[in-house]
């Protein structure tokens, strides 16, 4: 699941908690996903820094990023 | 083109006509005789198919029977009369040689195309006119055939046509005058794409809130990719910038960048692409107004935001993209989020989550007591299924606070006033403390602090 969607399903579970009707179960499930979300968002958010990269095609016709100062 | 073979074979059987033979071959004095041959040049722009080469003049045979005199040289006396065709050649090479090809600016009129794509025109003006011939080779690197009235400049290089006897200026290329041809062409090709909905604002898509990695379409050695990894590697340096190498302006541009496109697609791994070079002129972008170019933007399977020079009109590439930024560096503000605001947003997020999480927790207790159920008598009830999940739930937010870090054995130190101690500085031996653990407090007095490198003070 990429970043973004991540964070919608934990915008959509905080919305779904907020609002008054809901069972206690299913509220305990929601918030063990949002909690999964937040964890994986946050991981997502501390990655290393990337390097800049170009895209060249091999002989072989495979393509690969390399970096662009190699 | 029937043309060129002849103009070649003549070249070459020939006796090496430079420039300068050419000039005096004409005054047919002690130059080899024009080559019949190059006649077809200027018969195929009326007919296709070449006529046979008409009886080569007969000057030379007579030159090999009598010895040279004045009265013998051709066409100066009755019996040494030319040929028409040898006239019209002889002043065909005089012209060819003594004019370089030249700029010509005038209005196109009765412009016809030949089927096999050549042009055949006039220039004229207020008073003059010259018949002219664009071949197709040439008429093919035009942008667009001129409108009939159009003023254009062009690059001629002045020759007779020998079957009709004409002065005739063979166009090499057509300058848009007053940018006509420009906009006729990007008219065109417009019109056609707009046409099978390749501008539709329906087709256009939101971009990655945070892109993985961002392909960059554009020159390695221009300025437009420098800028793009400064702003990316400033607003989110965990993004991938991986430039696919394309040569943006001149001759073989528009293949170029069409590759590149294709190569990023193909690679599968950007999730947003920006297509730029810095500022130019018109001409220097018109490889973003190309059909093939356009049509590869349009079909990218991820976003294209194209950043293509700021100084002129839009671009078709503009057009066919998702977004159109002003400069690379907006493009790139654009595709890369301030990963800053990311953190703060998903931070935002997980302080509501634990807020909606207690709201919800408390709502089930008020409930509970409002019913009035002794949670410890309905131990078999659904009730206590509830009061388990509570238990649960605590124990999730207990996770999300600093307690849990305690619960490790760590230990939170606060000074006499409760206020945090986070370095050695914030006491002095013999300040009072309090050692917050798992399950309770100690209270307790620095007997000496020692900074981490540095001498013991008692």
């Amino acid at each position: 699941m990429s970043f973004e969607k991540k964070v919608q399903r934990l915008e959509e579970i905080v919305r779904a908690l907020e609002s008054k009707d809901m069972s206690l179960e299913k509220g305990l499930k929601l918030f063990e996903e949002g909690i999964a979300c937040l964890r994986d968002a946050s991981t997502e958010l501390s990655k290393a820094e990337a390097a800049v990269q170009v895209l060249r095609e091999r002989t072989d016709g495979i393509l690969e990023a390399t970096d662009l100062r190699a | 083109m029937n043309s060129r073979p002849a103009r070649t074979a003549a070249r070459d059987s020939g006796a090496a006509r430079s420039g300068g033979a050419r000039a005096t071959g004409g005054s047919g004095v002690n130059q080899p005789e024009p080559e019949p041959l190059a006649l077809f040049d200027d018969l195929d722009a009326v007919a296709p198919p070449a006529p046979p080469a008409p009886p080569a003049p007969r000057r030379s045979e007579g030159r090999a029977r009598r010895p040279a005199s004045q009265s013998d040289e051709p066409g100066l006396s009755p019996e040494s009369a030319i040929s028409v065709a040898a006239l019209t050649l002889a002043t065909r090479d005089i012209i060819e040689g003594a004019v370089e090809p030249l700029w010509i600016r005038g209005e196109v009129v009765g412009l016809k195309e030949h089927r096999k794509g050549h042009w055949y025109f006039t220039l004229k003006d207020a008073s003059a006119q010259i018949r002219c011939v664009m071949w197709a080779t040439d008429a093919r690197r035009a942008l667009a055939a001129p409108d009939e009235g159009m003023t254009i400049t062009a690059l001629g290089k002045l020759t007779v046509f020998a079957a009709r006897g004409e002065l005739q200026l063979r166009i090499l290329r057509i300058e848009a005058s007053g940018d006509g041809l420009w906009r006729k062409a990007f008219e065109k090709i417009h019109q056609k794409l707009e046409a099978e909905g390749l501008f539709a604002p329906e087709r256009k898509r939101l971009l990655p809130m945070l892109p993985t990695c961002i392909a960059v379409v554009t020159s390695t050695d221009g300025a437009a990719l420098h800028d793009v990894v400064s702003v990316v590697h400033r607003r989110c340096p965990i993004t991938r910038v991986v430039v696919a190498h394309a040569t943006v302006q001149g001759d073989g541009a528009a293949g170029s960048i069409v590759t590149a496109l294709h190569r990023v697609a193909r690679w599968g791994k950007a999730d947003v692409v920006i297509l730029g070079r810095g500022g130019g002129s018109r001409e220097d972008l018109w490889a973003f107004n190309d059909e093939r170019v356009v049509r590869a933007t349009a079909g990218m399977p991820i976003p294209v935001i194209a950043a293509i020079g700021h100084e002129v009109d839009v671009t078709l590439c503009d057009l066919a993209a998702d977004l159109r930024a002003a400069t690379p560096s907006a493009a790139a503000e654009a595709a890369a989020p301030r990963l800053t605001d990311l953190v703060r947003h998903v931070r935002t997020l997980g302080a509501d989550l634990r807020d909606a999480a207690l709201a919800r927790v408390g709502t089930a207790r008020e409930r509970l007591t409002a019913a009035g159920v002794s949670v410890a008598r309905a131990a078999s009830h659904p009730v206590e299924r509830r009061r388990l999940a509570l238990e649960g739930i605590a124990g999730r937010l207990h996770a999300l606070s600093p307690l849990a870090t305690l619960a490790r054995g760590y230990a939170v130190l606060t000074d006499g006033e409760g206020a945090p101690v986070t370095s050695v500085a914030s006491l002095d031996p013999g300040d009072a403390f309090v050692a917050r653990l798992r399950d309770g407090r100690i209270h307790g007095r620095a007997e000496r602090t020692e900074r981490l490198g540095e001498e013991v003070n008692e």
